[in-house]
């Protein structure tokens, strides 16, 4: 859906930016399901990357005393990704500062030079440049500012206008009222309500292209029970076929496909897959 | 942090919406004489752009300054983006950010 090509990934304290990292290219209901060893966690969200402008940021309402914590939408914020231009850029010896004006205000950020790379990359964004940063949001005694984990120059200025138009999209997704939010992950819900017949084999031919989306809404609704949902490991194929008692070549092509479309991800090994669907 | 002087995404049509205020648009450059660019705005209308950079013609531009009227813009900051630029996608973002999620922008 977006292309995650914003994030490239060259920045240090590896394992940590990974999982704030992970989520960039979903939308924040899907990112929440990034593989984490801490099972089930309702603080998850705060960990999706949100795309916002200046204006939300200056609007959402400071979640609770601490510090770190903002809610835009009712949704937990921590990490996010502005777009603007950058204005009064200070260089010192440990860190850069500048403010970013996106058009709907303008807010201050600090970028950190741990490593070279890091030292590199700010020298080759400057004032009146535009630049794409993500980052954690903090608020310090009222005033918000963004620690930059990454600060990148636009060289496609069609950059701004899809940050602007994500930013309307994931605004849209946080706001659709419920019933509707819940239709889409109710739907898979319902159909592994269905008990699967064991003959069910013989009605489908040997390709998973050819059996199309029935085989496929089968093998997922098996992902999405409620009690393979709620493994931390997920299942292996061998739990699937033995569930569905379908052809092994063609439950592994569509298993395959759903890995590739990022629905299903391995988990502990190769051999064990979940949902990638918000539990 | 500072969101007192928002500047309005627009096109031809919602400029004169925000006449005396600021506004940001992107228009490509038809003619440049003496710091007055007349250019096209993403919705299919000749616009003048006063006090702006020399950008080279058919590129187009994104211009950040004062509404003087439906049809000029007087120009604080300008910036060349190049001779590709997708205008109908900038054009639904103006219209979306004046209209139902105004809020998020203005």
């Amino acid at each position: 859906m977006y292309g995650g090509g914003h994030y490239d990934g060259g920045g240090a304290g590896a394992a940590n930016s990974n999982s704030l990292f992970g989520g960039g290219g979903f939308m924040p209901s899907q990112s929440t399901a990034v593989p984490e060893s801490s099972g089930v966690s309702k603080g998850r969200s705060a960990h999706a990357l949100l795309p916002l402008t200046v204006k939300q940021i200056m609007d959402a309402a400071q979640a609770s005393d601490d510090k770190s914590n903002f809610a835009i939408n009712g949704v937990e914020v921590s990490t996010v990704r502005l777009v603007g231009r950058m204005l009064g850029k200070v260089e010192r010896v440990t860190d850069v500062a500048f403010t970013l004006d996106d058009g709907t205000g303008k807010i201050d950020v600090n970028r950190w030079e741990n490593e070279s790379s890091d030292t590199k990359e700010m020298a080759d964004v400057n004032n009146g440049n535009y630049v794409i940063v993500n980052g954690g949001l903090k608020g310090f005694q009222g005033k918000r500012h963004v620690v930059a984990y990454s600060v990148r120059r636009v060289t496609n200025f069609n950059d701004i206008t899809h940050h602007f138009l994500h930013c309307i999209h994931v605004h849209l997704e946080l706001t659709r009222p419920k019933s509707q939010m819940n239709a889409n992950t109710a739907t898979p819900r319902h159909a592994n309500q269905v008990q699967f017949p064991n003959n069910q084999a013989a009605t489908f031919s040997a390709s998973a292209n050819a059996a199309g989306n029935d085989v496929s809404n089968l093998v997922m609704s098996v992902f999405h029970h409620p009690s393979v949902m709620d493994l931390e490991h997920g299942v292996t194929m061998e739990y699937v076929l033995d569930r569905l008692k379908l052809p092994e070549n063609v439950v592994r092509d569509v298993i395959q496909y759903h890995v590739e479309q990022g629905n299903i991800y391995n988990t502990i090994d190769d051999f064990h897959f979940k949902s990638a669907m918000n539990g | 942090m500072d969101t007192s002087s928002p500047a309005a995404l627009v096109n031809a049509e919602i400029l004169g919406m925000f006449v005396g205020r600021r506004v940001r648009t992107v228009v490509q450059v038809q003619r440049s004489e003496g710091g007055v660019v007349v250019g096209l705005s993403t919705d299919g209308h000749q616009l003048t752009i006063k006090s702006a950079m020399d950008v080279p013609v058919s590129h187009f531009m994104e211009v950040y300054g004062i509404a003087e009227s439906n049809q000029a813009i007087r120009a604080e900051v300008c910036t060349d983006f190049g001779p590709s630029f997708d205008a109908k996608a900038f054009d639904g973002l103006c219209k979306l950010a004046s209209d139902k999620f105004r809020h998020m922008f203005l």
